[in-house]
């Protein structure tokens, strides 16, 4: 049973020789033409995941990872191929999961827990184990924008990890926080995994890879250049980053 | 999706009226001074109209709910850009709870509207005030639209709200709000018709403060004119919202 299927996924975004985003400079720029470079950030990348598998994705900065995270989340919507989900998702993409700044933290988890799929009621439960598993009930009535960024990282993996039914995607896990809460994930992650929940990481860590993953891909310039047993691609990845050779 | 909205509403509240009864009476306060102020001013220049100062209220808080409607509906996507880049929301959930502020300010209006009548001795009936309401549906209706349409385009051109403030501004004066309509010559009846909210607000007057009922032909062009900026609205967002979120 497949959790995760993709199919020949392609994305590039178009970067324009002078950016134009206001009203003003296309009526006063109308007749000068621009140029448009196409970014193939990702190039027909298919991979499949099995439902209770963790798949882990590495590669160099540029290399696509982020992309793949946001077109598998559904933020992102692929140029050509196909994506198909079964079950819910629950992202936590480049290190947070949409912080409104202005409201504090319990106003943030019951709109994210909502984003989430979650009910109210749910959200009322689960709210003071979030904090403590996040360490902030002392500041729970603190606006996010008065948070430092580890406080809000540590916020975001309380609530995906409470929310998460399905599949869980984590860009970056692990790498926030200090060892206390570093365990604290571990361990929430394991149980997660225990009970049959699948999960897609993005790391640059050949550890984390290597030790919570069971299949891993490498990605280079957007396309998938290795794919095998998670310790073997971090193998892989590490020697060809430390020979500073191109990885394909 | 209950909660989502929910959560949605009470977030634009929150941050709105920094969650207190209070700050939700300034939103009220603002189109009420409005009106003070400007019955002060012209009910003397159109001291031959009697009914002057009740146009002029039902004229303000219509107005007042076009205008916050159509400014939080185009910054909608914009303020919300932290959920469009890290979550998978459905962005027209984004765009219409952000006019839920907006209606909930309309509805408060609707009963001081209905209690100004009666205490200056034109209490509507029944049907009348049904009626009026079905004026108020219409005029959603055409915010929406506009909410749909603009909220996508607003995350391209990022001075649209600037654009639009300056249409709102010159549309207070095109829309017969603190005139009579009657003061212009009949030939531009027609053209001051073609600005969305000038129907609502005329149509309006005549059930509720001249208690009659406008023609057929009126009713008809006030319909086709809000299906048309509902229908309008959508079809630009459905091109362009699956892709909202890498403008953001």
């Amino acid at each position: 049973m497949k959790a995760l299927e993709v199919d020949a996924v392609s994305k590039s975004f178009s970067i324009p020789s002078v950016r134009r985003d206001t009203v003003r400079e296309h009526v006063l720029a109308a007749f000068r033409p621009r140029r448009f470079d196409r970014l193939q950030v990702l190039d027909s990348v298919s991979f499949s995941v099995s439902r209770g598998e963790a798949i882990g994705i590495m590669g160099r900065n540029g290399s696509g990872k982020s992309t793949l995270l946001k077109i598998l989340s559904g933020v992102y919507l692929p140029d050509r191929g196909r994506v198909q989900v079964h079950g819910s998702i629950t992202p936590v993409l480049e290190l947070g999961v949409g912080w409104n700044p202005e409201l504090d933290a319990v106003d943030n988890i019951l709109l994210i827990g909502a984003v989430m799929g979650l009910s109210l009621a749910e959200i009322r439960r689960s709210l003071d184990g979030i904090l403590a598993f996040a360490e902030l009930e002392r500041f729970a009535q603190l606006k996010l924008k008065h948070y430092s960024s580890g406080m809000s990282e540590r916020l975001g993996y309380a609530i995906a990890f409470k929310a998460v039914r399905e599949v869980l995607i984590l860009d970056e896990i692990f790498a926030v926080g200090d060892a206390g809460f570093k365990q604290r994930c571990e361990q929430r992650y394991l149980e997660l995994r225990a009970q049959g929940c699948t999960a897609v990481i993005v790391s640059h860590d050949p550890r984390i890879i290597a030790t919570y993953c069971d299949r891993a891909l490498l990605l280079d310039a957007g396309r998938v250049a290795f794919e095998g047993r998670a310790r073997d691609v971090a193998d892989y990845y590490v020697s060809a980053l430390t020979h500073l050779e191109p990885v394909s | 999706m209950s909660g989502l909205v929910w959560t949605l509403v009470r977030t634009d509240f929150k941050t709105r009226y920094h969650g207190t009864a209070g700050g939700f009476l300034w939103a009220l306060l603002k189109p009420m001074s409005m009106f003070v102020v400007l019955m002060g001013v012209f009910s003397f220049l159109f001291a031959s109209k009697p009914t002057y100062k009740l146009d002029l209220i039902v004229g303000l808080f219509l107005w007042d709910f076009f205008a916050e409607g159509t400014k939080s509906g185009l910054i909608s996507l914009q303020s919300k850009s932290y959920l469009l880049a890290k979550t998978r929301v459905p962005p027209w959930v984004l765009v219409i709870t952000s006019i839920a502020n907006a209606t909930i300010t309309l509805t408060v209006f609707l009963v001081v509207i209905a209690a100004f009548l009666a205490a200056t001795g034109h209490p509507p009936t029944l049907e009348a005030f049904a009626v009026f309401a079905m004026y108020c549906v219409a005029l959603l209706a055409m915010v929406v639209g506009f909410a749909l349409g603009s909220s996508v385009l607003f995350l391209r051109y990022r001075d649209l709200n600037q654009v639009w403030d300056l249409i709102l501004q010159a549309g207070f004066f095109l829309a017969p709000i603190i005139y009579p309509l009657g003061i212009l010559p009949e030939r531009f009846h027609f053209y001051l018709y073609v600005w969305p909210p000038t129907p609502v607000i005329e149509f309006s007057r005549t059930v509720l403060v001249a208690g009659s009922v406008p023609t057929l032909r009126g009713h008809l062009y006030l319909a086709i004119d809000a299906a048309v900026c509902l229908i309008l609205g959508a079809i630009v967002f459905k091109r362009l919202s699956p892709r909202a979120a890498e403008f953001v």
